[in-house]
């Protein structure tokens, strides 16, 4: 069993794409999956084209237990469950300020759901935040799409540092090549320079027009072009991953 | 608990049409329909359902896919896809993973037999609600069965977490289809079953028959041996077609139980029947007592392979292959023997007198009602045990021993024969009591078969090479640590045997069959 946290500081790099075609990989391969939907935006949810109830809310999210059961919506894929994202999240950290042990409050909402999934993914929001602090704690691997410029070397170095400061080990972090493009001289480079590191994937994902057009036939790419480039690329990605996830 | 999705499956009735009832839904959906590939169902279990005794459904779905279904939800326990599986019979057929690790202990020796095979062709149709989700599914299926002139048709609605509403909604659309008959997801597999002469769990090696404490005597034997004789008969082609080895083991049970019956139940039946056929079945345990031997002498096979050394187990090949090829002969015997006009003769005979309404002139015990006569049966073999296990000293043969372990047989048997006669919890307790006992005396005899089954082998064993002295050397040490086993178990049996003679137990014994 493994939570896996697809999360970058920096917005508009792939995480959302990511969770979307991972989370729906692993049911595909038999185990039993959701994706948490962090994002006040509600990317994922839109993508699998479901609406959150009325009713829920951050405070219901972070209270857990039954709130979140009675939340949670099957897609419509076999062994794919999604917890979709409501507005209210974007008041998460206020929320999250007001609790006690307010650190920890995302993997106490997840303990029970442990139990009941395989894998589970948190497609979360940019930004470093109490709610980073939560998923770091909660998750067993954070998964973390690169653009390879120069900026994103330097919110690499972010986050490492941050997890120093709050105690969580780095070799929690699995780091791949996101939106990469082939002609860009720029992102060769900065590969070049970035993939002997440890938690570097061999695997990347290329900026490709059938996942940048996902918003369009809102499904996974995997799902509805399952024999693109696209999909035997987040196929190959997902592979890779498996081998690094703690079984058990 | 995740609730699992909620399933509904009911019967079609020829009248209903599929379009129509699509159409009437779909006002309030968007409908998609997908024709689904057809393909060949299996569905496989054991001749005595350990399977489905556990709940459990297997099916081979085309040629290599399998499917473990918990019944009766339907839901997927483990499956595998593969090439190379199509002709899995026994759990060690299949490659080593889940699968396997899941049959292995359920089957045991057994082999899987395909019950009914079904052609299975489909329309999916998934209903969308306004943004384009999908809030259900609904299968309609046709299951037509291979080799009878049948069709299934059922409908299956599968809803999705978190849309209750619109699987109530669809439920409620179907139902005034007059689609009202809901059924198991099962329902084609166990008719089809039906329909090929067995259902499930019409098969089970443990002996059970109701019998009344007001019958006669007479009445009461006659049943409990026409169910012994249905069992021998039941197992008789899965011995000829050579399927497994507890065809011809749960036979000769069901023989064994016989014999023990007719020596047993005394001056029941009139005496002539009684001495033909215990001479009869007398020289049938002997005629089927050959391949059994060599049956259990290769369970043995995998447990001393792995004892032994790498370097020497291909010697013990040898003699295994050996064994293999001296089985394949006795059992070409049995075969011939069980299809001998000679046998066929004997068994209708049997066959005909326990189906005569009389059964023949009355003897002396005849008309006793049953249940007197079952308490003095069980405690006359209870007494005997109780004599000649006080007289077992540490000093005694072996023999004795296994003396002992015969009548404990002859006790259980008739405990078995008779248990619907008395409180069901007391029989209960008397049976786990002699269990107790019979299982130190089971491990007995088993170490005194394996060490028979050495000593063979090493007179055959040709001195000379030396690789056969080191082989004869290592099955030397494994006969001294039976022997010693064997020593253990030994001792063990008279704080077993105290147990089972302690006052307690044979007060129960008095106060019910007494
Ligand atoms: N490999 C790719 N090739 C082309 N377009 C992509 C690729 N990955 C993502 N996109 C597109 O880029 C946009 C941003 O991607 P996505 O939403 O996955 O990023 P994000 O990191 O989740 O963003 P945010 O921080 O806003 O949540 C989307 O329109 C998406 O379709
Ligand atoms: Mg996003």
């Amino acid at each position: 069993m493994s939570v896996i946290a697809v999360y970058n500081i920096k917005g508009g790099v792939g995480k959302t794409a990511t969770a979307v075609n991972l989370s729906y990989l692993s049911a595909g391969g038999g185990d039993k999956t959701l994706l948490c939907d962090l994002d006040p935006q509600g990317s994922s949810t839109f993508y699998f084209r479901v609406r959150p109830a009325k009713k829920f809310n951050v405070s219901k999210l972070l209270k857990g237990g039954k709130a979140v059961d009675g939340n949670i919506r099957g897609t419509d894929y076999p062994g794919l469950d999604l917890l979709p994202a409501d507005f209210s999240f974007r008041n998460m950290d206020i929320a999250l300020d007001d609790l006690k042990k307010s650190r920890h409050r995302i993997g106490k909402v997840l303990k029970p759901l442990r139990q009941e999934y395989d894998h589970i993914f948190l497609d979360c929001p940019p930004n470093i935040t109490l709610l980073s602090e939560n998923i770091f704690h909660a998750a067993d691997h954070i998964l973390v799409p690169l653009i390879p410029t120069t900026l994103s070397h330097l919110a690499l170095r972010q986050l490492f540092r941050f997890l120093d400061e709050i105690g969580q080990k780095r070799s929690k972090v699995l780091i791949f090549f996101s939106m990469v493009e082939k002609r860009k001289k720029m992102h060769w480079e900065m590969m070049r320079l970035l993939i002997k590191k440890p938690g570097v994937l061999p695997k990347v994902i290329p900026f490709l027009a059938d996942i940048e057009k996902m918003g369009l036939y809102r499904q996974p790419v995997t799902a509805a072009f399952p024999r693109s480039l696209a999909a035997t690329a987040y196929g190959e990605l997902w592979t890779e991953i498996e081998k690094h996830l703690d079984r058990g | 608990m995740i609730p699992e999705p909620k399933e509904k499956i009911w019967l079609l009735p020829e009248s209903a049409a599929m379009n129509a009832i699509v159409d009437d839904i779909g006002q309030d959906f968007t409908i998609e329909i997908e024709p689904q590939p057809a393909v060949t169902i299996t569905w496989f279990d054991t001749f005595d359902w350990r399977l489905y005794r556990r709940r459990k459904v297997l099916l081979r779905q085309n040629k290599d896919s399998w499917y473990l279904l918990r019944r009766p939800s339907g839901e997927e326990i483990v499956s595998l896809q593969g090439n190379g599986l199509v002709g899995c019979s026994f759990s060690s057929d299949f490659p080593p993973g889940r699968l396997r690790t899941v049959l292995e202990p359920i089957l045991g020796v057994r082999r899987l037999l395909p019950l009914v095979t079904l052609d299975s062709s489909g329309v999916l149709i998934r209903f969308l609600n306004q943004d384009e989700k999908v809030v259900a599914f609904l299968f309609f299926h046709e299951q037509r069965m291979r080799k009878a002139d049948v069709v299934f048709r059922t409908v299956k609605l599968r809803g999705i977490r978190g849309y209750d509403k619109d699987f109530k909604a669809v439920s409620k659309s179907i139902r005034r289809h007059g689609i009202v008959d809901s059924v198991s997801p099962f329902y084609a597999l166990e008719e089809g079953v039906r329909l090929t002469g067995r259902c499930p769990l019409d098969y089970s090696s443990e002996f059970s028959i109701t019998l009344k404490p007001e019958m006669s005597a007479r009445q009461a034997t006659l049943a409990i041996f026409r169910r012994l004789l249905e069992a021998m008969q039941r197992n008789t082609p899965g011995i000829i077609d050579d399927l497994d080895s507890e065809f011809l083991h749960d036979f000769r049970v069901a023989l064994r139980r016989t014999r023990s019956g007719l020596a047993l139940i005394k001056r029941v039946l009139p005496p002539e029947i009684t001495e033909t056929f215990k001479k009869e079945f007398a020289e049938l345990g002997r005629v089927t007592g050959a391949a059994r031997d060599l049956d259990v002498y290769l369970l043995y096979e995998k447990d001393y392979k792995s004892r032994l050394p790498a370097s020497l187990r291909g010697g013990v090949e040898a003699f295994f292959a050996d064994i293999r090829s001296r089985r394949e002969i006795a059992q070409k015997e049995l075969v011939r023997s069980l299809r001998s006009p000679e046998y066929r003769e004997m068994i209708s005979r049997w066959h005909d007198y326990l189906d005569s309404d009389d059964g023949g002139e009355a003897s002396e015990n005849s008309e006793l009602p049953i249940k007197d006569l079952a308490g003095k049966i069980i405690l006359r073999s209870y007494r005997r045990i109780l004599n000649d296990g006080r007289a077992i000293k540490p000093s005694s043969s072996d023999k004795k021993m296994h003396r002992l372990r015969i009548h404990c047989k002859k006790l259980r048997y008739s405990l078995e024969f008779f248990a619907s006669l008395f409180p069901p919890a007391d029989i209960r307790t008397v049976i786990n009591q002699l269990k107790k006992l019979q299982n130190n005396l089971g491990a007995f005899n088993d170490l005194s078969v394996q060490q028979e089954m050495l000593h063979q082998y090493l007179a055959r064993l040709r001195p000379g090479s030396g690789r056969n002295q080191q082989l004869a050397s290592a099955i030397g040490g494994l006969l001294t640590s039976l022997h010693h086993e064997q020593q253990q178990v030994r001792e063990a049996f008279f704080s077993k045997f105290r147990r089972f003679a302690r006052s307690e137990n044979t007060g129960l014994y008095k106060k019910l069959f007494g």
